[in-house]
């Protein structure tokens, strides 16, 4: 179920080079987001597709400036019914091909964080790659997921001491 | 106000970055007051990811076109709608039902017509060619009563016209003037084509010679009259009317040939007893 952000406002249609524009800055970063929780390809590409078919259509609703948001906004809900629709709420092993990506520590320590990502809740690891990714800030990550400012902090506090402890842990291992 | 309790909470919103300026400044003045605090944070950094250089493939597909949005003239699109030539219903009126009924009657009476005619003048052929077949044995009554002759397909008529003139020609005939002679030459046919049955199952021939030795001076006059009897010398097949599974075929149906003719032979003599009664 898609909720129409609150963003939306009357305004001078999107044109075709703006639209084009949102594609070239946005289009990477709503795949990237949703291809890290629902680790499908096809089914990241879909939603992609689909978020910015439901911009152009609402163009002339949606202010140039928050396409971004609507886009984020429209892709997670999007991956939200799909992950419901498949049951694919357990997700596992999303990170790996991009371990290399998380720059700190050792090895070791990158791989326990990658599963202490994985062993999230979809809303966490969303929270988390929203956050860390895209730089939104708790309003907008609000926004986007229907949660309250509060709500977002709680949660990513929440996700943020559980991969704390899970480093704390590896490393008293280590040591 | 940062402290021991609430550190964590701040350390995370630090690096949220939703700290301001104020709050920031306060968390790092309160890292430096013990090194284990500091380890805190460190360690809150390395929960925070960083974005992986990932790149959609087939963006092109996102991509708007002005081509996206051409749109056909309105002229040129009604030019390309198909016009459909207008039905033509037939409306069946009664008057046009009636006649259509009777025409449709019509054609079937004559069809059946037609078949009936057809079929009876098979009947009527098959029935005539027997009572030719039959009709000088029966005058002779000579003849044995169930052998029928009739000539093999090789003979034609011709033929037996001419054998017919040489019988007359060299006296070679079957007279008879009274009722002695006709037996004696119903014993010579008969026991001859007897003889040629027994010898031959197929073929039976007749032939009748006498001199004129063997016929009496009396019966000279008689025969002249006679001499139209003439008995054809040729070539007979033998057709046994007593086979029990000759069958005649109507169509599809296949009917006892001796039953139907019994059939017909009965209806025919109710026939006649009317019209005799009337």
């Amino acid at each position: 179920m898609l909720i129409e952000p609150s963003f939306i406002h009357d305004q001078l249609s999107m044109t075709d080079l703006e639209f084009n524009i949102c594609v070239d800055d946005y289009s990477d970063g709503v795949y990237r987001f949703i291809l890290k929780i629902s680790k499908n390809k096809e089914d990241t590409r879909d939603i992609v597709q689909t978020a910015f078919e439901k911009l152009w259509v609402n163009r002339e609703k949606v202010k140039t400036l928050k396409a971004k948001s609507y886009l984020f906004t429209v892709a997670y809900h999007l991956m939200i019914d799909q992950l419901r629709k498949e049951s694919k709420i357990i997700m596992t092993d999303s990170f790996d091909e991009n371990a290399n990506a998380i720059t700190q520590g050792s090895s070791e320590l990158k791989q326990l964080l990658l599963e202490a990502i994985n062993n999230l809740n979809p809303t966490q690891k969303s929270l988390i790659l929203l956050k860390d990714y895209e730089g939104y800030s708790y309003q907008e990550i609000g926004e986007i997921m229907q949660l309250s400012e509060s709500q977002v902090k709680v949660y990513l506090h929440r996700a943020r001491l559980i991969l704390k402890n899970k480093l704390t842990h590896l490393e008293k291992m280590s040591a | 106000m940062i402290n021991e309790n609430n550190y964590e909470t701040y350390f995370m919103s630090f690096i949220d970055n939703e700290l301001n300026a104020a709050e920031r400044a306060a968390v790092e003045a309160f890292v430096l007051t013990e090194p284990k605090y500091a380890a805190a944070l460190a360690l809150f950094e390395k929960t925070k990811l960083h974005a992986p250089n990932i790149e959609m493939e087939d963006k092109i597909f996102l991509y708007r076109f002005p081509e996206m949005d051409a749109k056909l003239d309105g002229d040129f699109k009604k030019s390309l709608y198909r016009k459909q030539a207008p039905v033509r219903k037939i409306i069946f009126t009664p008057n046009l039902m009636r006649a259509s009924f009777a025409i449709a009657a019509m054609l079937i009476l004559l069809i059946g017509l037609q078949l009936f005619k057809s079929e009876s003048n098979v009947s009527e052929s098959n029935i005539v060619e027997s009572y030719i077949v039959e009709t000088p044995l029966k005058d002779k009554t000579t003849v044995a009563s169930t052998n029928i002759l009739i000539p093999t397909e090789n003979q034609t008529l011709a033929n037996v016209a001419l054998t017919t003139k040489a019988i007359a020609k060299n006296k070679t005939i079957l007279a008879s003037t009274n009722n002695t002679s006709n037996s004696i030459n119903t014993n010579i046919v008969s026991s001859s084509s007897s003889q040629a049955i027994g010898e031959n199952n197929s073929q039976n021939i007749v032939v009748a010679k006498f001199n004129e030795a063997q016929i009496s001076s009396s019966s000279m006059e008689t025969m002249a009259t006679e001499e139209e009897k003439t008995i054809l010398t040729t070539n007979y097949k033998e057709i046994d009317t007593e086979e029990e599974d000759r069958t005649i075929n109507i169509g599809i149906l296949e009917i006892d040939a001796a039953a139907f003719r019994g059939i017909t032979r009965k209806f025919s003599a109710l026939l006649k007893r009317n019209k005799i009664e009337k």
